[in-house]
């Protein structure tokens, strides 16, 4: 862990940094000089193997944990309240694993993303004063990593919830209703099939783009007389009146890698065994990203939520679920042939 | 009808007899000389039932075969994601018969159409590509229809097909036949009415080394060209030697030593087949 600082530096005329002189002389002027901070690595003084068998035994406590669920919920669960309308409930962090086909009853075609729902955790309990003053809020983390490269706060974090550190963390404003005990794990049913869901996730980073390929502007034609001008953007304001370039104008700049949500995609179908939620169409990020799924908060789709798991999943209750869930409309590769008679 | 037999054996006997007839059947006699010993009635034996092979039957075939889209391409994506296309390919596959068959081989498929008459469409055609990995997994089948060249591509995991035959199976000498567009119309006809040819379900594949003439040019795209790397066309019937000899400028060798494109999918293709073939029997 390598941070920056700087510190003043006094200078005086030619003679640069003698400390004899420093300390009668009047300051002449002021220069930031950078100072690197080392921290020690966890492997500074460790041998490879050591260094191996730390990885990898760490790597497999992490994995024992979280597959025999050893959470040590200290006490009692949280007490649990009924689902209301407008309760709003946690959402789950997803790993992406890419995208599949699907065939609907009536034979039509789909494309859905297949997100896996990797040891993901309810870290800790944000209330109401905390958080905003406005809602509470749950923080979220799925798949587990390294400690060896979290700082020591992060890590301080996780061993209160006593689960193993997180590559990504995310909060959840939720209702006070849907308050979850820190430790818990989420699972993949925690959403149904039917019900719709938005996806949040970093985009893929394009870098410096034009305003073509970024705000889709239309360019200008090839010839008739173009000099040096087919992808620019032309004209960027009215001059004369407002004698200004208004702000937000769309102009050339990095695109990508910001944050975007795709709203209201359906959940088609759930595989409760490895945890893996079938959702429609495409999503943002790139392949292996880590990324945040929460119930929609499109009005149009709210009603596909009724009584839902609430406040979540839990599997000692309700154990006896399939291990795939399927929409209504979906085509099960176990039926037979369709026939569009 | 023993007894009648018989009476007329012994008629025979006596005429031959009669007329000194030198080219009498040696079985004949022997048997009725042997009848006329014993004079007791032969036990009737039916004759072993003949076994009918129908040879316009397609079996199914018996090779050691994965089909191509099961091995999944080199890419980062987890294997879990594979896995879990396999999963659904094997539980259609439990369904659906979709038999061992290759570019070139010329197949039927019954489809479940909602504009066709009778909802159900049948189309024959010879399989000019496979490609796509996963469930996505496509072919397409190419015919000539009406002097109207026919081409559909048909998701192999699609629940709308009802049954896929193999009327003639065989490989080409290349791996997409998509310069069939530009070869000449009967390269891709086929008989809608075509029946079943036979093929041994065991054994090589029947390789079909033939080569295609070609329209003249423009085609498609520029099938001379090395990147394409066409086995299958009389390209001396289309172009000059020099033309040949020019074409070779947009040759890339270096790029068979590139070591980040290399990708052995043995190990791992054998290790998808027992898990495939596993499952399926199951």
């Amino acid at each position: 862990m390598a941070a920056w600082g700087c510190r003043f530096l006094l200078q005086r005329g030619t003679r640069l940094l003698s400390p004899p002189a420093l300390a009668e002389s009047p300051v002449q002027l002021v220069a930031f000089v950078r100072t690197v901070k080392t921290t020690t690595w966890f492997d500074e003084h460790l041998t490879e193997d050591n260094q191996k068998f730390m990885r990898n035994s760490m790597a497999e406590e992490y994995k024992e944990q979280t597959v025999a669920k050893l959470n040590p919920l200290k006490d009692e669960p949280w007490p649990r309240h009924e689902w209301t309308e407008g309760s709003r409930r946690v959402g789950l962090v997803a790993v992406k694993l890419g995208m599949a086909p699907i065939w609907t009853k009536t034979g039509e075609r789909h494309t859905v993303t297949l997100l896996q729902v990797q040891d993901c955790h309810v870290i800790k309990y944000l209330s109401k004063e905390e958080y905003d003053g406005h809602t509470a809020a749950l923080v979220v983390g799925g798949k587990n990593v390294s400690p060896f490269h979290k700082s020591e706060e992060r890590m301080e974090m996780f061993m209160n919830a006593g689960v193993p550190p997180k590559q990504k963390t995310t909060t959840f404003k939720i209702s006070d209703n849907a308050i979850i005990k820190p430790g818990t794990p989420l699972y993949a049913a925690h959403f149904r099939p039917g019900q719709y869901v938005d996806v949040t996730a970093r985009s893929i980073g394009k870098g410096f783009q034009g305003v073509m390929k970024r705000w889709g502007f239309k360019g200008q034609p090839a010839t008739h007389g173009q000099t040096k001008t087919h992808r620019r953007p032309g004209a960027s304001g009215p001059g004369g009146d407002p004698a200004k370039v208004f702000k937000g104008k769309k102009m050339p700049g990095l695109m990508g890698n910001i944050f975007v949500t795709a709203h209201g995609l359906k959940i088609w179908r759930v595989n409760t065994k490895l945890n893996v939620l079938y959702v429609h169409g495409s999503v943002p990020g790139h392949k292996n990203c880590v990324l945040k799924v929460r119930d929609t908060v499109l009005p149009t789709r709210s009603s596909t939520l009724v009584h839902p798991p609430f406040p979540t999943y839990f599997t000692e209750e309700e154990g006896d679920l399939d291990e795939d869930l399927y929409d209504e409309n979906l085509f099960v590769h176990t039926d037979p042939s369709l026939t569009l008679a | 009808m023993a007894a009648c037999a018989k009476g007329l054996d012994k008629c025979i006997i006596l005429l031959r007899s009669c007329r000194n007839v030198q080219f009498q059947s040696e079985r004949f006699l022997s048997t009725s000389m042997w009848r006329q010993a014993d004079s007791e009635p032969p036990k009737f034996v039916p004759p072993s039932k003949p076994v009918i092979i129908d040879k316009t039957q397609t079996l199914a075939s018996l090779r050691k075969f994965l089909s191509p889209e099961f091995i999944p391409p080199q890419e980062r994506t987890s294997p879990l994601k594979f896995s879990i296309e396999r999963k659904d390919m094997i539980r259609r596959r439990k369904v659906l018969n979709i038999p061992e068959f290759y570019v070139g081989s010329i197949l039927a498929v019954t489809m479940a159409d909602p504009n066709a008459s009778g909802k159900i469409n049948r189309f024959v055609g010879i399989c000019i590509q496979r490609s796509g990995k996963g469930l996505g997994a496509t072919f397409v089948l190419r015919n000539i229809i009406n002097n109207q060249g026919v081409e559909i591509c048909y998701e192999l995991y699609s629940p709308r097909i009802q049954k896929i035959e193999v009327l003639k199976l065989e490989k080409r000498l290349d791996e997409n036949l998509m310069y069939l567009r530009d070869a000449l119309p009967e390269y891709s006809t086929v008989d809608p009415e075509m029946k079943p040819v036979p093929f041994s379900p065991t054994g090589e594949v029947p390789f079909n080394k033939m080569k295609v003439r070609m329209r003249p040019k423009p085609w498609s795209k520029r099938w001379e060209r090395p990147k394409f790397n066409i086995q299958g066309i009389r390209f001396d019937l289309c172009m000059t030697p020099k033309q040949m000899e020019f074409v070779q400028k947009f040759a890339q060798p270096w790029l068979e030593y590139d070591m980040l494109k290399e990708y052995d999918t043995s190990k791992l293709e054998e290790k998808i087949l027992t898990e495939v073939q596993q499952e399926i029997s199951k």
